[in-house]
């Protein structure tokens, strides 16, 4: 009687096996030999794989990401890429060399003109452009990772690994793959007999490199305050007065940006004028930014949570217990997704900036001949629809009395009418628009949609969208703080009274503002050498931001 | 965390240039090579007087460029690209060794005299800036005529853009610009005008004479000019330097895709810094030097010590 072949469930596992049977000329152990990694990878890694590479934000897995693209491309070939951050010039070498071909990622920032161009000449396929939680969502779903490849301070001999400050997305690329028999290699800086703390079990990791040198780290989220402008002030005087004081907003997260960063320095002079300590700006989805030092020094901030850590900030962190979340030993525990899940539903608002804003409030980041991406910010930009709670700045935005109506998250944009060179921001038509016809995106990229802001901020003044009863009631909010724009000229000057009658905008005077009064002295640290001083001396910025 | 050289074209030029190279054997060597393959000292060609002639600002470029650029090399520094403005690119190929000096100095002495030949005189360029691409390009369209044309030319920033044909439609352009908003909107000081179809003509010819000249496999990549992709094949490489002259020359592209190819050091060739201002400006991030103005022991020192740090 013939045998009836079994179907396998457990197809995955066998292949994971068949792989790691091959791997005994390489090790016997989960340790990969330093300079055997391309050979390990070559391995471990079959044509075709799926493959998350970190790729973070901050972290990049630096040593694994220059191995593979040193991999024989007659071995390996055809990869698929699932990456967060496209930054560093191996990732798009892989393309090049033909390991790799086609691509799922977030933010591609640091690449934008080169994987633009190897988009425009054929040299690789793009799958979709995410956001980064929306990225981690599909790895569970259909972009499941045969391998992945990721970065961390330490390994101990069981393999548990101890990722610090820059935990960042780590667990979740690493999840994905360890729970659906994928292969997970972790590059770590050294091997320690005991880890300060375990942050991914060694359970879930099957390979353990050191790297020749530390994983590459940026720091991204650190703005020099000697930049920042009068003008950015006067902004940033608008927000605390006209949004947060207004509607309340006890938590937020703030896009990176200058004029961001204006605001974290005005709250322990400008807002503690205004009475607003304990009111206002207690809880945070935020980096470690430097420049919210003196705000934290001065008792405004309850807890901040963070999606990665910034280089410099390690030791002024671990000494603010209480306000960042540390371990038992004493670092920052960051971890993307969940910052990005609370930003998305557990903050008031959103602030960040733009480069290009549409009559309607759509608002856009992209450069044509570019493909930067993403990254977090319409995750944290859009008025999540599952929201059940209520806070009062989210109540604030309730329109009407209809019995079914609901609050919205406050989604804020800041920017100047104008960028350099004399480029209106408001504009009829987005640039993002000749961006989807030019790379051929299934939808235009469009950063944060008209209908999820709330408000505007310019230096005209603020356009409360959230209070507007159609299109034609927004558009004319927009272009009454558009200034010279030619969206702006449309504007007819004897509406503005109308409009400021029925809140529809605000400018600095309704606000009790004084723009002679929008001065960078206003600013709790106007420089680098000020906030190391706030942080008792804890804070230690990187060379390139120290002058002294 | 890579160095890339940066070599200047025509508007960079200074009367007597080639006086300011150092006495050293390998800048000396380039002057000897020179005088061998244009039967003169090239010093003949870099007076003001001789300046007005594109032809000797161009052989005055390269002369001086690689003359720098081997003392570099004698000296132990070497750079990870080349990139090459306009006349400049002939000096980034020898620097990526695709093609030898000899060669791109009879090259670049037949682009001058083609280029001079063709356009004699009504013709010229412009420049423009604080306003972007799109809007001066909608200005060139609207001032086009066929007996008068101007064509966008090179873009080296985002708002600073050059332009280029008929003085006339020129001059049309700039009133224009000027009462636009831009922040400046003037003629440079050239009769040709490069970089757009109308010296179709030129590289065409070019196309035949490198045709005949061997190009090696580059050590280095290359920037090319039309594209800003960043060159390895010795076929494209001469392909960019025959039609770079009849084409926008994408700086500002060429200058970001340097600095995602992990650029963090750029050091100018001699003369001037056109390139190392238009640099700082836009590139932030990364150090630029340029010989002429930081000076070559400077220049030396930043390069050993980044390539030290950065290995």
């Amino acid at each position: 009687m013939q045998a009836i072949k079994k179907h396998s469930w457990k197809k995955r596992l066998e292949a994971k096996e068949k792989r790691t049977e091959k791997m005994k000329d390489i090790t016997s152990s989960r340790i990969i030999p330093t300079n055997k990694i391309v050979q390990a990878l070559e391995t471990l890694i079959q044509p075709g794989d799926r493959v998350v590479l970190e790729g973070n934000n901050q972290k990049q897995a630096s040593f694994l990401s220059a191995a593979l693209a040193k991999a024989d491309p007659e071995k390996l070939y055809d990869l698929h890429m699932i990456m967060s951050s496209i930054s560093r010039p191996e990732h798009l070498d892989l393309f090049e060399y033909g390991i790799a071909k086609k691509v799922d990622f977030s933010y591609a920032g640091p690449q934008s003109l080169r994987i633009a161009q190897m988009l425009e000449d054929g040299k690789l396929t793009m799958g979709e452009i995410h956001t980064y939680v929306e990225l981690y969502g599909r790895l569970f779903i259909d972009l499941i990772p045969s391998v992945a490849l990721v970065a961390a301070d330490k390994a101990d001999a069981s393999g548990n690994l101890y990722t610090g400050p820059n935990t960042e997305e780590t667990p979740t690329l690493v999840e994905a793959a360890a729970f659906r028999d994928g292969i997970v290699i972790a590059q770590v800086n050294e091997l320690a007999d005991e880890l300060p703390r375990v942050d991914i079990p060694g359970s879930w990791i099957d390979y353990v490199v050191v790297a020749d040198k530390p994983y590459q780290l940026e720091p991204l989220f650190t703005r020099d305050p000697r930049h920042i402008t009068d003008i950015q002030v006067l902004q940033a005087m608008m927000i605390i007065r006209g949004i947060y004081e207004k509607h309340q907003v006890k938590s937020l997260n703030h896009g990176i940006g200058y004029n961001t960063a204006a605001v974290e320095l005005l709250l322990p002079t400008y807002g503690e004028k205004l009475g607003l300590k304990g009111k206002i700006c207690k809880h945070w989805a935020l980096n470690p930014h430097p420049t919210l030092i003196p705000a934290i020094e001065s008792g405004w901030v309850d807890s901040v949570h963070c999606f990665g850590g910034e280089v410099g900030m390690e030791k002024y962190v671990a000494s603010r217990r209480d306000v960042f979340f540390t371990g038992r030993d004493g670092s920052l525990r960051s971890n993307r997704t969940l910052c990005q899940l609370a930003g998305q539903y557990a903050v008031d608002l959103f602030v960040g900036s733009s480069l290009q804003i549409d009559a309607y409030g759509n608002s856009s980041t992209v450069t044509r001949g570019r493909l930067a991406g993403f990254g977090g910010a319409p995750n944290m930009g859009h008025d999540p629809g599952g929201r059940r709670h209520s806070s009062e700045a989210w109540l604030d935005m309730k329109t009407n009395d209809d019995p079914l109506a609901r609050g919205k998250k406050l989604v804020v944009q800041v920017v100047e009418t104008f960028q350099n060179g004399n480029k209106p921001v408001f504009v009829e038509s987005l640039d993002a628009l000749d961006v989807k016809k030019d790379a051929n995106l299934a939808t235009a990229p469009v950063m944060i949609y008209g209908e999820d802001v709330t408000h505007i901020v310019t230096e005209e003044g603020i356009a409360y969208l959230y209070k507007a009863n159609s299109m034609e009631e927004r558009r004319e909010a927009i272009a009454a703080i558009a200034g010279v724009t030619p969206l702006g000229l449309e504007h007819d000057v004897r509406k503005t009274d109308k409009l400021r009658r029925e809140g529809l905008i605000a400018l600095p005077e309704d606000l009790g503002i004084r723009r002679t009064e929008a001065k960078r002295s206003l600013l709790a640290a106007k420089n680098v050498e000020e906030l190391v001083e706030w942080s008792e001396g804890l804070y230690e910025p990187p060379a390139k931001f120290r002058s002294w | 965390m890579k160095l890339a050289f940066l070599f200047p074209g025509q508007g960079s030029q200074k009367p007597n240039m080639l006086d300011e190279l150092p006495e050293h054997p390998a800048a000396l060597a380039v002057l000897e090579e020179a005088r061998e393959v244009l039967g003169e000292s090239a010093c003949n060609f870099d007076s003001k007087d001789a300046l007005i002639s594109t032809v000797s600002v161009q052989i005055s470029l390269l002369v001086s460029s690689v003359a720098i650029l081997r003392v570099f090399e004698a000296e132990g520094v070497y750079p990870d690209f080349a990139a090459g403005h306009s006349a400049g690119a002939f000096s980034a190929a020898v620097a990526c060794k695709t093609i030898r000096f000899a060669d791109a100095l009879r090259m670049i002495k037949l682009r001058g005299q083609l280029m001079e030949k063709t356009f004699p005189s009504g013709y010229g360029m412009g420049v423009i800036t604080g306003m972007d691409k799109r809007t001066v390009k909608e200005l060139v369209n609207s001032c086009f005529i066929k007996s008068e044309p101007v064509y966008t030319a090179n873009i080296n920033a985002p708002d600073q853009i050059t332009i280029s044909g008929s003085i006339n439609a020129l001059n049309k352009v700039i009133d224009i610009a000027a009462n636009s908003g831009a922040r400046t909107a003037e003629l440079l000081n050239v009769n040709i005008p490069s970089h757009c179809s109308l010296l179709n003509s030129v590289s065409k010819s070019l196309q035949e004479e490198l045709s005949q000249i061997k190009f090696r496999q580059p050590v280095i990549p290359y920037a090319c000019n039309r594209t800003a992709r960043l060159l390895k094949s010795p076929e494209q490489i001469r392909e960019d330097l025959a039609l770079n002259v009849s084409h926008p020359v994408m700086w500002h592209d060429i200058s970001s895709i340097l600095c995602e190819h992990g650029t963090r050091l750029f050091i100018e060739m001699p003369p001037g810094n056109v390139l190392t201002s238009l640099s700082k400006k836009a590139r932030p991030g990364a150090r630029s030097f340029s010989v002429d103005e930081n000076g070559i022991r400077n220049c030396l020192v930043m390069a050993r010590r980044f390539c030290s740090e950065h290995s």
